[in-house]
């Protein structure tokens, strides 16, 4: 601790390459920290919230796009540890202006009777759930998805189809706020494709959510739901809804190798430039190296000092970049839903005790050659070092 | 311990430098007794700071062998040494050499860093060691800030705040006008009759060699007898 206050002095030395040095370190840092931290609300957090523990997903086994007869929902009811079951179905269609994306948001065909019996997270008046129950035209809405578009209870709202061959007018009969987590989404009464694909062979399920009766469930119904339609003409893929709203990241290819591969090359670059400005910060100072020695200090502390020097200046750097890091995550967050893990996204206490740790790490080793060779050196040659 | 505090026999240092083979000094011996101060003489590149560099353990010889304070250091390694010098040896360079980004205070205290004393006692000690070479009032003071002949009595306070037996100067006020050389050789000279230090000077400047009581002389990498000047050195 001695040495600390020398380990400042000399970060502060030259205070504009230090400054810029931990600028840069600072928006390397930012952007590691917001993929280290969409990394682990992906790939290593993987808590599903606690009413979404409970939900599971059925779909198509090759693809989404491709639907499922109606009549496995009284087949999927049969299993053991099944509480309920409910089709919904992936409407699509475009809200005013396709090109803004905050008009993007899901639009759900669902069993309206059992929606809240599945959702039980969902937090609404009973009248309204009620009125959205016994409207075939009805339509029920997240508050914050209510909030940004200005939906209010009573308004029409009118959707163009794209998928399907007809447009989607519904009357906001209901808006409900989430205990775990707010999924901006808007569900419509199913009856609405049933009336509107009548006689269709289209009129089939997208998906199958149910809810288990327990979480020790989920695993098993996932296998014999499967099992089940294995031979059939349909398979079927189940797997809890959670997991199922991982799998729509597949379709910006293999997230988790992007995510390394731009955290490795964020990683390379800020070595190389800490490693580039220790190295010259040393260099300025070869012979203050030799008069320390000349005043007894041993190789190890002149090792120290350097690399204490170049942490510090890292570290500095990281803490900065994590700070900046986690107001973008703020803004993220507010921004339209990807996946339901960027609602949450956030600089959490591994993450941030990671990106800290990795900033030290990159601040010792971009100091490591020219701390040693500094070490090593001759008193006498580094006292007539001239640069 | 014996009188006798630096001794060397045979001591020779020889360099390669490029394809050129250097011999700095040859088969050097000198004795300095306790309080001596010594002055040792000769045109540039005769030798001089080599010796004091091999005295002071910031080199190793060649050959031969080099007693200081009864340790022979060429039996020591390199933590050794480093610790053996922060204890006994305080050196005074030509450049000062200061900390720019350190007060005065700071330098001074630089090396009882590596002492066990607590902060209060270094900076006591170090105030104090400013105080005896007349900078009391500069404590706060960075190099950019003192003159020529400040910087190198602060550097002579860093030199003596371990309280170390003997005192190397290389040179010391090469870099000086006339009357802050003055002052520093006067500064060297009360070290030695006052505080007992052992003096060894570096100098070719006949002047500073008058404050020393012994005067040794150096040509071509070798020490010359006693009393002995080289060739055209008046």
């Amino acid at each position: 601790m001695k040495f600390l206050s020398l380990i400042v002095k000399n970060c502060l030395r030259n205070r504009r390459r230090s400054f810029l040095t931990i600028a840069s370190l600072a928006i390397s840092l930012c952007l590691l920290g917001v993929m280290a931290a969409l990394y682990y609300a992906l790939f290593i957090s993987n808590v599903p919230p606690k009413a979404q523990a409970r939900r599971i997903v059925t779909r198509h086994k090759v693809s989404i796009v491709f639907q499922m007869p109606l009549y496995y929902r009284e087949k999927i009811r049969q299993v053991p540890g099944v509480e309920e079951v409910m089709v919904w179905q992936w409407y699509g269609g475009v809200y005013k202006d396709s090109r803004d994306q905050r008009n993007f948001f899901a639009r759900l065909g669902v069993e309206a009777d059992k929606l809240f019996k599945v959702y039980q997270d969902y937090v609404l008046p009973e009248d309204q759930k009620q009125a959205f129950i016994n409207d075939p035209a009805g339509c029920v809405v997240n508050k914050v998805l209510a909030d940004r578009h200005g939906f209010k209870v009573g308004d029409k709202i009118l959707i163009k189809g794209d998928i399907f061959p007809f447009d989607l007018d519904v009357t906001v009969r209901g808006i409900y706020t989430s205990t775990d987590f707010d999924d901006e989404t808007l569900w419509f009464n199913f009856k609405y494709f049933e009336n509107a694909l009548r006689n269709s062979s289209r009129l089939a399920a997208g998906t199958f959510t149910m809810l288990a009766k327990s979480e020790a469930d989920v695993p098993h119904i996932c296998r014999e739901v499967d099992a089940m339609f294995a031979n059939s003409p349909t398979p079927t893929k189940t797997e809890s809804e959670y997991t199922f709203g991982l799998s729509f990241l597949s379709f910006l290819g293999n997230i988790k190798v992007i995510l390394m591969v731009i955290c490795g090359a964020v990683t390379f670059t800020v070595l190389l430039i800490a490693a580039n400005t220790m190295a010259m910060s040393v260099r300025e100072r070869v012979k203050e190296v030799g008069v320390l020695k000349t005043l007894g200090f041993e190789k190890r502390t002149i090792l120290w000092l350097i690399l204490g020097e170049s942490a510090v200046i890292s570290m500095v750097g990281g803490l900065l970049g994590v700070l900046i890091a986690q107001g973008l995550c703020i803004l993220i967050r507010q921004g339209p839903m990807i996946v339901q893990q960027t609602k949450t996204l956030s600089i959490g206490p591994p993450v941030f005790a990671a990106l800290v740790g990795l900033s030290a790490l990159i601040g010792v080793a971009a100091a490591v050659v020219p701390a040693w060779n500094a070490s090593r050196s001759n008193i006498i040659d580094a006292l007539r070092f001239t640069d | 311990m014996s009188d006798v505090v630096i001794k060397t026999r045979n001591l020779t240092k020889e360099y390669i430098r490029d394809e050129f083979h250097v011999v700095a000094l040859k088969d050097a011996e000198i004795e300095v007794h306790r309080g001596d101060f010594v002055a040792l003489m000769g045109p540039s590149g005769s030798g001089k700071s080599t010796l004091l560099h091999l005295v002071a353990a910031m080199d190793r010889p060649t050959s031969g062998e080099i007693e200081v304070l009864g340790s022979k250091l060429n039996g020591l390694n390199d933590g050794a040494i480093a610790r053996w010098r922060n204890r006994h040896v305080g050196f005074v360079f030509q450049s000062f050499n200061l900390i720019p980004v350190l007060t005065a205070l700071e330098n001074v205290e630089l090396p009882l860093k590596l002492t066990h004393l607590k902060k209060g006692e270094r900076m006591q000690h170090a105030a104090t060691a400013l105080k005896l070479v007349g900078l009391g009032d500069r404590l706060g003071h960075f190099p950019r800030q003192l003159s020529g002949g400040q910087e190198q009595r602060v550097a002579i306070a860093r030199a003596i705040v371990t309280d170390p037996d003997i005192l190397l100067c290389d040179e010391p006020t090469g870099n000086l006008d006339a009357k802050s050389a003055q002052e520093v050789l006067s500064l060297l000279a009360k070290l030695n009759k006052e505080h007992g230090k052992t003096v060894v000077l570096v100098t070719h400047d006949p002047h500073a060699a008058h404050y020393a009581s012994k005067v040794r002389y150096i040509d071509k990498g070798e020490l010359l007898p006693d009393g002995t000047k080289p060739e055209g050195w008046n």
